[in-house]
C-alpha cells in the first residue's frame, strides 16, 4: 500500500486488512505489537510506516507471546493498543488471552481466520469461532468478539471493538477472515465515533503524589478470587444487556432463518432474496456481536420461525450456541464447509427449499 | 443487477492491478463493487486472477462465484482455466497474442484482440492489461473509458502519473478495436 490514509475524505476503494488497520488509528491506538502471517500482514505492515509517521509505537515482535504480552503492557498504561494475527498464532496468544482478562485490561486484538487445524493453510475459514468466543486460556473468561461482514463493517467494528474494550475494561476481539482481510471494496472512514474512555482511575502512570497501584492476575486467597470473579461475571452480564448487535433481514414473517456470522452472511442474504422471489418465507439473521451473543433474540426468533438453518465456514460451531438459544424448541440444521470460499448462494437456496419440502 | 468479472493472466501481466482499476472505477460510478485476488502458495510463472463483483444498487454477496458474466485471459493457461468459469451467453476476452483463437464453447461469445501486440505497438507491453479493460468497457457496455480514467489516475502513485496519457491511449485503442457493444 503505497497511500497514506489516516483520515480520508469520500470513499476509498481499500483491502479489508489495510480498513482495519487505518480504523485503528483513527480510533486513536498509540501501539501496535505484531508478529506477520498471512492472510493479515497487511495489518501490520500498514501500522509499520503509518504509527512512526504519527510518533506513535510500532514493534514487530520477536514472536506471538511477545506482541500479546506487549500489548497487555501498553494497556496496563492506559492507552489503547492492540495486537494482529491469524488463527494458529492467535493460539500462541491464549494465556496472554486469559491473563489480560484477569488484569482487566483493554486488550484489543484482531484476528484474521484461516483454515486450520495447526499451521493449517491461508485460505479463508471460520474455523476460529470457538477459539475466539470460548477461548484455550485457562479459567472463566469472557471477552468481547466483534464479526464484521464487509470492509465497511471492519472498519465500524474497529471502532467498535476499542470502544467497549476500554468502557469494559476488558480484552475485545475483531474476527475477520482471509476474505475479508484481502477482499477490497468501497468504504468511508469518518471520525472515532465514540466518547473517550477515562482510565485514570486505574491506569499506571508511576506512583508519584499517589498510593501504589497494582494491575496482577494473582489472588492468593479463595475468596478474593470469588468476589472478583463474581465482578468479572456481573461485567459480562451487564454486555449481555447492553451491548447485543445483530443484522437481520426478512425475519418477521419467516418460517426459515438462516443464521451466519462474518462474510458468510453475505452470500446468506443473497440466498434469502432468490429464495422471496420464489415466494418463500425466508429471513437471515448475523450476530455483529459473537460475544454477548444474541441468545435472547434467538430464542425469541425460535417462536416465530418453525426451522432454523445455520450456515458458516467449519464444521458447527457457532451452531452449537444458536442450538442452546433455541433450547430444542424447533430443528436446527446445518450446511457447512471447512475451508475455502463462501458456499454457494444455490446450495443455500438448494438446502433451504430441501428444508421446506420435508 | 450483480455483473461479475475475472481477470488473469501470468504473474506480471497487471491483472490485479487491471482489476483494480476496473473496481474503483465502479466506485467512482456509485456502484458496489468487490475485488478479490486469487491469493495462495502460486509458484513463479503460475496464473495469477482477480474477480471483481459489481451490484447495481444492492451489496454484492460473493466473490468466488461458481460462473461469472465476463472473463479477461491475458495468457493461455488462463483461457484453458477460466473458459469453464464463464455463465452461458458470457464474454470471453483473450489475448490472441498468446491464445489460441479456437472456440471451445458454442454457448459463448468470444472477443479475440492480440492485446500484448496493440500495446507493445503503442509503446509498451506491459500496457496490455489496460488495454484490454478498453475494449471490456465497450463490450459490456458496463463501464466507461472516462470512469476507468479517472480510477487509473487515483490509483497510479506520483512517481507513475507520467504513465497516464499512454494508458490513456490504451483505453482508447481497447476500445476503438472491439467490434461490437454488448446488447
Amino acid at each position: 500500500m503505497t497511500t497514506t490514509l489516516n483520515k480520508s475524505e469520500g470513499k476509498v476503494l481499500i483491502k479489508g486488512n489495510y480498513a482495519i488497520a487505518n480504523a485503528a488509528v483513527i480510533a486513536g491506538c498509540q501501539c501496535y505489537f505484531g508478529y506477520p502471517i498471512t492472510p493479515q500482514s497487511e495489518i501490520g505492515e500498514f501500522m509499520s510506516g503509518k504509527m512512526q509517521e504519527l510518533g506513535r509505537a510500532y514493534v514487530s515482535a520477536e514472536s506471538e507471546l511477545g506482541a500479546i504480552n506487549m500489548t497487555i503492557g501498553a494497556c496496563s498504561t492506559g492507552v489503547k493498543a492492540m495486537t494482529s494475527s491469524s488463527s494458529c498464532a492467535i493460539s500462541l496468544m491464549q494465556e496472554g488471552i486469559s491473563y489480560a482478562c484477569s488484569d482487566e485490561l483493554p486488550v484489543v486484538i484482531v484476528s484474521v481466520m484461516r483454515g486450520g487445524p495447526g499451521l493449517g493453510n491461508i485460505y479463508p475459514s471460520q474455523g476460529d469461532y470457538e477459539q475466539a468466543v470460548i477461548g484455550g486460556g485457562n479459567g472463566d473468561y469472557r471477552i468481547i468478539v466483534l464479526a464484521p461482514g464487509t470492509v465497511q463493517e471492519c472498519v465500524d467494528l474497529t471502532y467498535k471493538t476499542f470502544y467497549l474494550a476500554h468502557k469494559y475494561r476488558m480484552p475485545a476481539m475483531l474476527l475477520a477472515d482471509g476474505l475479508l482481510g484481502q477482499m477490497m471494496e468501497p468504504c468511508l472512514f469518518g471520525d472515532y465515533p465514540y466518547p473517550e474512555v477515562d482510565n485514570s482511575e486505574w491506569m499506571l502512570t508511576g506512583a508519584k503524589n499517589r498510593h501504589r497501584r497494582v494491575i496482577r492476575s494473582y489472588a492468593p486467597l479463595a475468596e478474593d478470587q470469588c468476589v472478583f470473579l463474581n465482578k468479572l461475571f456481573n461485567k459480562y452480564k451487564v454486555l449481555e444487556e447492553n451491548e447485543v448487535m445483530y443484522d437481520e433481514y426478512m425475519v418477521d414473517d419467516a418460517d426459515i432463518v438462516v443464521m451466519s456470522f462474518g462474510s458468510m452472511g453475505r452470500n446468506v442474504k443473497s440466498a434469502v432474496k432468490a429464495c422471496r422471489e420464489k415466494g418463500l418465507k425466508v429471513g437471515a439473521f448475523r450476530p455483529l456481536t459473537l460475544f454477548p451473543f444474541p441468545n435472547r433474540k434467538i430464542e425469541e426468533l425460535s417462536h416465530s420461525a418453525k426451522k432454523i438453518l445455520v450456515t458458516e465456514i467449519n464444521m458447527g460451531q457457532m451452531l452449537r450456541d444458536v442450538r442452546l438459544a433455541v433450547n430444542g424448541r424447533i430443528p436446527v440444521e446445518f450446511l457447512g464447509k471447512p475451508v475455502g470460499s463462501m458456499i454457494d448462494i444455490e446450495d443455500i437456496v438448494k438446502k433451504i427449499e430441501s428444508m421446506i419440502e420435508v | 443487477m450483480e455483473k461479475s468479472f475475472i481477470i488473469a493472466g501470468f504473474g506480471g501481466q497487471g491483472v490485479l492491478l487491471a482489476g483494480e482499476v476496473l473496481a474503483s472505477a465502479f466506485m467512482s460510478d456509485d456502484k458496489n463493487v468487490t475485488w478479490y485476488p486469487s491469493y495462495g502458495a502460486e509458484m513463479r510463472g503460475g496464473t495469477v486472477n482477480c474477480q471483481v463483483v459489481m451490484a447495481d444498487g444492492e451489496e454484492v454477496s460473493s466473490v468466488n462465484k461458481k460462473e461469472v458474466d465476463f472473463v479477461i485471459a491475458l495468457n493461455d493457461l488462463s483461457f484453458e482455466k477460466f473458459l469453464p468459469k464463464l455463465k452461458k451467453g458470457g464474454m470471453m476476452i483473450a489475448n490472441s497474442s498468446l491464445v489460441k483463437e479456437i472456440k471451445k464453447r458454442a454457448d459463448i461469445n468470444y472477443i479475440f484482440a492480440p492485446v500484448g501486440k496493440m500495446a507493445a505497438e503503442l509503446g509498451n507491453v506491459k500496457m496490455a492489461n489496460i488495454l484490454s479493460l478498453g475494449i471490456l468497457a465497450k463490450a459490456s457496455n458496463l463501464i466507461s473509458i472516462e470512469k476507468l480514467t479517472v480510477a487509473l489516475d487515483s490509483i497510479l502513485p506520483e512517481h507513475r502519473k507520467h504513465l497516464l496519457p499512454m494508458n490513456i491511449k490504451a483505453l482508447e485503442t481497447g476500445f476503438a478495436f472491439c467490434p461490437v457493444a454488448a446488447v
